[in-house]
């Protein structure tokens, strides 16, 4: 499999687990990405544990100015900060190590990276220092303090510059292995490189124009202008993380399972579709906005006639399918799910991934949808909904994903052995099971009208009260119990990392291997015209049951509103 | 594999019967979902509307100044209250950090809805109906509602507004 | 047979990573982007019937 590549041996070390030929100087690049996105995620745990003891109105611990302000920090540094940074870590490294190739420039890699980190720096700086009470969307015409702006640019121009080195990578690949096909994985983070590039872009071009607004230079930024292009940005920048965290799932489905894809072409169409159809769906978050036309609305929020949905439900498909052909290779043949019962439980990989999926497809997923149709959005814009629905997709289903892989990164990209590794199994769960609950409750809330990005929902000083149903009593704690449970999880994860990278013991060999890899399962019979996973087809039929269901119970819902036309 | 590069003849692989089946059942919901959306708009009452005008916020607060003169009633904490009859144009200004005015409306009856800001984005929240809707400065958002529910209603911000977003809640009756 | 087994052309499609880049910007800066800033830039002003039922000019 090795190629002879330029630059010789001094650039590259050969793993002794993979066999792969890793370039030392993209290996330093992507540790030092990896690293701020835990410091970012460290910062995002603690804001969250404040905000969660805030909006629970039993504690309300934050004075009304902060809340703000640290609700501005926890959503840049969870929603931005800590997931890019992963993912920049991720295309460095998988775009020079998965192909046993050379990084094209270790220079831009390390330019770009410096540039994020400054970036990064004035943003965090700015909202703590008070300049930049705007929260995350930052929608124009508030307004924060210039260095906010110019750190917002800063660190996208950084992240440019190392998607830019991820596709020479690829070139540079291609050319020396003509008529070559990506491997699958490198494929979806391909895909998720490709939405970086549109989102990034889209943040140059909002984010420029309001620097010089907020330098004095432009007079005015138009709120409908800004919007429509933000989102261009705030959006999208989410759907890099689905495509990286699936792309992911079919990573850990293979080193945990040995499983892959039973039919590689379906996956990729899969991602082809996210390419072209999943960032126009930006548009859901001006389905009830002035000025754009129901027809942009329709058209764009359906991903193209859902054409990014129709893509995921393939990867619903492909990726537990492609570990029950594997067990099933390996003789867990009884009944419907004796291969999902025999599966590697203990690998905290493997758990961390499962509830990514179900948490993913099951609570993001199909709120997702319902949110983002067009009418149906008047009963979830600006509720606690939203944030709901994205605590199941992105945190559920990305940074859970991104916690369970790194339980391969620390021995094989950090060279560590995993601290207090016994902890490792329960992980995932708590952190899993803490925000399912949490984002079921937020969901919830926000069916009873509760708005998101609220400090008193008491209306404290305001002309009028009024009261929530005093059901929502109920779900505030519900929701705090979810949350303390899931910040329980992240700081018991991010300990570890911490241990692990900084004082950990070397990772020396094959020997030191803590998490498990799994064998290739035995080759296949051929066997024509059977159900290859009669398991997943029953897991995928009960999803769509459930996604039907949702949809209706919110038509029928909204059909009882009062009439708006 | 993941990991490594396909062997070849991925691209010709015969897809296995249960991921073909998935795969259009995902795909007819798919385009059940978009057809859903054109339906709803044609035969069923709640719909994000077709109408915005271009203002200036400067226009927008002399015709709800005009508004609010043509058809008050009384005030309530410092806050007109407006009674306009069914059918009229109605406007509904928000600005860091009310609602105004306050609206008494029949229930049954159509009202076109004007909203826009004076300064910053601002989130309309009917309560507890829970009917959600964005209000811009510079942009005059039309929507035509029916009540059809009579009682005291809330407009709650819910688009962060600045410091004092959390008081910013308004008033509409609707009488039988 | 070598010469027989030609890659097929949708797989060049599929592998082809820089077309997808540009299809994918493509898609989004027509379909979103510009189409969304010109519903933007071509919106009426408040017609002249109702500002003169309110304002009687």
């Amino acid at each position: 499999m090795a190629v002879a590549v330029e630059g010789g041996e001094k650039w590259f070390r050969t793993c002794d687990v993979t066999g792969f030929k890793v370039d030392l100087r993209a290996e330093k690049i992507a540790r030092l990405n990896a690293v701020m996105a835990v410091v970012s995620l460290l910062i995002a745990v603690i804001a969250a544990l404040l905000l969660v003891l805030t909006r629970w109105q039993l504690f309300h611990v934050l004075p009304v100015d902060w809340y703000y302000r640290v609700l501005t920090l926890h959503g840049l540094d969870a929603l931005v900060f800590w997931i890019i940074f992963f993912e920049l870590a991720a295309l460095t490294f998988t775009s020079t190590a998965f192909l046993n190739t050379r990084m094209s420039s270790p220079f831009a890699g390390w330019a770009g990276t410096v540039l994020a980190i400054v970036g990064w720096l004035l943003v965090n700086y700015t909202i703590l220092t008070g300049n930049a009470d705007v929260l995350m969307t930052s929608y124009a015409p508030l307004k924060a303090h210039p260095l906010f702006y110019l750190g917002m640019i800063l660190f996208a121009v950084g992240a440019l510059v190392i998607v830019t080195t991820f596709f020479a990578n690829l070139m540079i690949w291609r050319r020396e292995n003509p008529g070559q096909s990506l491997p699958l994985f490198v494929y979806g983070l391909m895909a998720a490189a490709i939405i970086a590039v549109i989102t990034i872009v889209s943040g140059a071009i909002i984010y420029i124009p309001t620097f010089l607004w907020s330098l004095g230079i432009i007079k005015d930024i138009d709120p409908g202008v800004y919007k429509l292009i933000w989102w261009g940005l705030g959006h999208p920048s989410q759907q890099i993380n689905v495509a990286a965290h699936v792309s992911v799932w079919y990573l850990i489905t293979f080193l945990a399972t040995g499983g892959t894809s039973i039919n590689e072409k379906i996956s990729r169409f899969a991602f082809i579709l996210y390419i072209v159809a999943i960032n126009v769906a930006s548009a859901h978050h001006l389905l009830v906005d002035p000025a754009v036309s129901p027809v942009w609305k329709v058209w764009n929020t359906s991903y193209v006639m859902y054409l990014a949905v129709f893509a995921s439900m393939i990867h619903a498909f492909a990726v537990p399918s492609a570990i029950e052909s594997a067990q099933r290779r390996r003789g867990f043949t009884k009944g419907l799910f004796e291969w999902l019962k025999a599966a590697p439980w203990g690998n905290p990989a493997f758990s961390g991934m499962w509830l990514s999926m179900i948490i993913f497809g099951f609570i993001g997923g199909i709120t997702g949808v319902v949110n983002g149709m067009e009418q149906t959005n008047i009963i979830v814009h600006n509720t606690l909904s939203v944030p709901g629905h994205f605590k199941g997709a992105v945190v559920g289903g990305t940074a859970l994903t991104f916690m369970a892989v790194t339980y391969y990164l620390i021995p094989l990209l950090f060279r560590k052995k995993i601290a207090f590794y016994g902890l490792a199994k329960f992980v995932p769960w708590i952190f899993g099971i803490g925000i399912a609950i949490l984002a079921v409750s937020m969901y919830i809330l926000g069916a009873f009208g509760v708005p998101r990005r609220h400090w008193d929902i008491t209306f404290s000083g305001g002309p009028f009260t009024y009261t929530f149903n005093p059901v929502t009593d109920f779900f505030w704690a519900l929701f705090g119990l979810g949350g303390i449970l899931a910040v329980i999880g992240a700081l018991l994860w991010i300990l570890q990392v911490v241990v692990s990278v900084f004082f950990g013991k070397p990772f020396n060999g094959p020997q030191d291997l803590q998490i498990p890899i799994a064998e290739p399962p035995p080759p296949a019979k051929e066997e024509e015209d059977k159900f290859a996973a009669p398991g997943t087809f029953t897991l995928v039929l009960l999803f769509m049951v459930a996604f039907i269901i949702f949809v209706a119970l919110n038509y029928g819902w909204l059909s009882a509103m009062w009439e708006v036309k | 594999m993941a990991i490594l590069p396909p062997p070849e003849g991925w691209f010709n692989q015969k897809v296995a019967k249960d991921e073909k089946i998935w795969m259009g059942l995902a795909f007819v919901m798919s385009l059940f979902l978009f057809f859903w959306m054109i339906a709803w708009h044609v035969y069923a009452k709640q719909n994000p509307s077709f109408t915005t005008y271009k203002t200036t916020p400067e226009e927008f607060y002399a015709l709800e100044q005009a508004f609010v003169n043509k058809y008050k009633v009384g005030e309530e904490n410092g806050i007109p209250v407006v009674k306009p009859p069914p059918g009229s144009d109605v406007f509904i200004l928000a600005r860091q950090f009310r609602w105004e005015p306050v609206l008494v409306l029949k229930k049954g009856e159509e009202y076109r809805f004007h909203l826009s800001s004076l300064d910053v984005l601002h989130g309309f929240s009917l309560q507890p109906v829970n009917m959600n809707f964005m209000v811009y400065p510079k942009y005059d958002y039309v929507l035509t509602f029916r009540p059809t529910s009579a009682g005291e209603y809330r407009i709650i911000c819910n688009e962060f507004c600045g410091i004092g977003h959390h008081m910013m809640i308004g008033k509409i009756v609707v009488e039988e | 047979m070598s010469e027989e087994r030609k890659t097929p052309f949708l797989q060049l499609v599929f592998d082809d990573f820089i077309l997808l880049l540009f299809i994918g910007v493509a898609v989004y800066a027509i379909s979103y982007l510009i189409w969304g800033l010109i519903e933007l830039a071509w919106l009426p002003p408040i017609p002249p019937e109702i500002k003169q039922a309110l304002l009687g000019r």
